[in-house]
């Protein structure tokens, strides 16, 4: 048989990889083009008919200063979101590679959160800050935690924050444990005759050597946070008084709960053209400098 | 052999011919009311058996358009919805048929008709206002609760202060909730306008004048005042609706702003105090004080895609609920609503609606207002919320709803 054929290849192809090529067609590219259809028609989510409205879309969703706001607010939250659930995951995996008593118990019971859905994970730390919080903060007179931090802006950001941690440093350890142990002893071993102590060994070999896992990590963190909408619904859902809107919450409530789709949808795609910028950004810069042993 | 063969598939033809096996007719039903669908499920069942049809009952949590979006793309809608009055502006002009002809809608004051045509017929009559529990209130006052005695501020005021004093720290709730701030209290200072239609083509042209309007002022009075003495005054914004209406079931407070709906919570509180629904109270001397606000709720449509049998299936299932025994008592005892039928006369055994039934009866309901903007309750609800937890005082919130208002487009009608 000759293998440099084209019907062999397609035939190899739609083999191996025609029915996962079908499947990521009919639920990824096709609705993202129909999207992308929809964004310049008019169409109320019920009609059978959908006029075309030209760049009109883009238009409001540019000039739709609430979208915008949320945008910021999202920027916001997934930058310190970001660095501190790479800093908590990073040094959860350096605690759990160090050999002590029980470290694969605990390495199970940091994953645990990311397993609990978002929504689930929302209404029960909904729970905690507005009923646990305020109960320890009102009988040991704590006067900040006296009143629920979900009733102030801030406060809520901060919320979001803390559940994105709690959520996400679990997972992100087990990529940094990854890394880790990706790391040959003999490295390390060679480092420390050279008369590296135990930290210059962590930020000058293993650190360097990790920086597949940081650019994985990272990519994770950043698509991620700019898509939440799960945590946001259940924790906050946009409360106190639209403060805590995401920028995913916001393109929903434009085309599902106001009916214009038309504009939600274009408020999705610049969404989706803005995280995916900043994501692809991130992986070329960190791939650029990606050192191998 | 082959005669054999041939005898029996002759046989079995025949036997076909004679009893064909019938399909019954498909009865799909969507349900937007949540706290109905085990009742609505059990009933189907009893109802397909008995009528010979297949009935299926399917609720959603998405919003009601986007569920009904879905289901017409897939051109699989269902044979009958029921959805909000709003909802039926939209969906019906294209995929509603007229029920002008059925006796249903000649037995109801609350069927919708678009373009001389009825477009939707009612499930059940709600109402808002302010809820109260009486027992508690009479426990300190010791004197028997009689909400007429309270429609205006001033005297709903000095009771608040009486239950003060009695000892209840805080006699008042508030729902926190967008929807409950905006769609439901906010919205009723357009109601109560003497022409709503023209006064929102007022605001829509920014001429509202919303700070000086007198029906605005009277109901942000009596908002003050409910904020005044709400137990969660220090973290308004995050009241939550369980332990509220929980509050209220215990007599731990004695009045919050909500529906007839409300009871459906309130009931898992399985307190035995004795309740009920007011008006809003407030200065004024032209009666909307004396009145609640509602009216049909949760309205049915037929789509009319769908075959004469089913359509006509979803008819006879309309004018059973209306009219028959059954269909009345599974209306008004299994699901314990107000029926907007006239010839349901049977009595309601959950106490605000037993309230929302006595107004109903006596005349004294404010229409809803039924085209309000579908971003109406996110947006004015976020404004509400900062008057509430005083970020905003009334002229901030005069300013914030004018601007609303200057952008916003209501539901075509």
């Amino acid at each position: 048989m000759k293998r440099n054929t084209t019907s062999y290849k397609v035939t190899q192809y739609l083999m191996f990889a025609g029915p996962a090529t079908l499947l990521f067609c009919a639920v990824v590219i096709i609705p993202l083009i129909y999207g992308f259809y929809l964004t310049f028609t008019s169409w109320d989510g019920i009609s059978s008919s959908k006029p075309f409205v030209g760049f009109a879309n883009y238009a409001s969703a540019f000039g739709d200063g609430d979208f915008w706001v949320a945008m910021g607010r999202t920027l916001i939250y997934s930058a310190i979101a970001v660095i501190l659930v790479n800093v908590m995951a990073f040094l959860l995996a350096y605690m759990v590679t160090r050999g002590i008593k029980g470290q694969n118990f605990f390495r199970a019971g940091f994953f645990i959160p990311n397993l609990i859905g978002g929504i689930v994970l929302g209404y029960i730390w909904q729970f905690v800050f507005n009923k646990a919080f305020t109960a320890i903060g009102t009988s040991l007179n704590l006067g900040f935690m006296k009143k629920s931090w979900l009733s102030t802006p801030q406060g809520a950001m901060a919320c979001m924050i803390i559940v994105a941690v709690w959520q996400y440093a679990g997972y992100m350890m087990l990529i940094y444990v990854a890394g880790f142990m990706s790391v040959s002893k003999s490295l390390i071993e060679a480092a420390q005759i050279d008369g590296c102590t135990q930290s210059q060994a962590t930020w000058k070999v293993i650190v360097p050597l990790m920086r597949a896992s940081f650019v994985q990590c990272l990519f994770l963190t950043i698509t991620r946070c700019f898509m939440v909408y799960d945590v946001n619904l259940s924790l906050t859902n946009g409360e106190p008084y639209n403060s805590s809107v995401m920028a995913a919450m916001h393109v929903y409530r434009t085309a599902f709960t106001n009916r214009v789709f038309g504009t939600g949808q274009a408020e999705a795609l610049i969404l989706f053209v803005v995280c995916a910028i900043v994501g692809i950004t991130q992986v070329y810069i960190g791939r650029k400098g990606e050192v191998s042993a | 052999m082959k005669k054999v063969i041939t005898a029996i598939a002759t046989v079995t033809a025949a036997a076909m011919a004679v009893t064909p096996v019938m399909a019954a007719t498909e009865l799909t039903v969507f349900n937007s009311k949540s706290e109905i669908q085990t009742q609505f499920e059990e009933e189907a069942s009893v109802y397909s058996e008995d009528k010979g049809v297949d009935m299926t009952v399917t609720m959603s949590n998405d919003p009601v358009i986007t569920h009904m979006g879905t289901k017409y793309s897939s051109n699989d809608p269902y044979v009958l919805s029921m959805v909000d009055a709003k909802d039926i502006y939209t969906l019906t002009p294209e995929h509603g048929i007229d029920l002008s002809d059925l006796d249903a809608t000649a037995d109801t004051d609350y069927a919708i008709e678009i373009d001389g045509k009825v477009a939707a017929l009612p499930f059940c009559v709600e109402a808002r206002g302010v809820m109260y529990n009486k027992s508690a209130i009479e426990e300190i006052t010791g004197e028997e609760f009689d909400p007429a005695d309270y429609a205006t501020l001033d005297d709903f005021k000095a009771l608040l202060d009486k239950l003060v004093e009695g000892g209840m720290e805080a006699p008042v709730a508030i729902m926190s909730e967008d929807w409950s701030l905006a769609a439901h209290y906010l919205a009723q200072w357009i109601e109560e306008q003497e022409d709503p239609e023209a006064y929102i083509q007022k605001l829509l042209a920014g001429e509202g004048d919303i700070i000086n309007n007198e029906k605005f002022n009277s109901l942000m009075d009596t908002f003050d005042v409910l904020m005044e003495y709400n137990y969660a005054k220090d973290a308004a914004a995050t009241a939550d609706r369980n332990t509220s209406e929980d509050m209220l079931a215990w007599g731990d407070v004695a009045f919050m702003f909500g529906g007839n709906w409300d009871w459906s919570l309130i009931v898992q509180s399985e307190s035995d105090s004795e309740m009920g629904m007011m008006p809003v109270p407030q200065n004024t001397d032209d009666g909307t004080n004396e009145k609640l606000v509602g009216g049909g709720s949760k309205y049915f449509f037929i789509d009319n895609s769908v075959s004469e049998e089913q359509q006509q299936a979803a008819k006879d299932f309309l004018n059973w609920m209306a009219l028959e025994d059954d269909g009345q008592d599974f209306v008004t005892n299994s699901c314990a609503l107000v029926s907007p039928y006239k010839s349901n006369t049977l009595d309601v055994s959950d106490p605000l609606s037993v309230s929302v039934k006595a107004y109903a009866d006596a005349g004294a309901l404010i229409p809803n207002y039924n085209f309000m903007p579908d971003d109406h309750y996110t947006t004015c609800g976020a404004t509400m919320q900062k008057y509430l937890d005083g970020k905003i005082d009334r002229e901030g919130l005069a300013e914030e709803l004018t601007e609303y208002w200057k952008g916003a487009t209501i539901i075509e009608h």
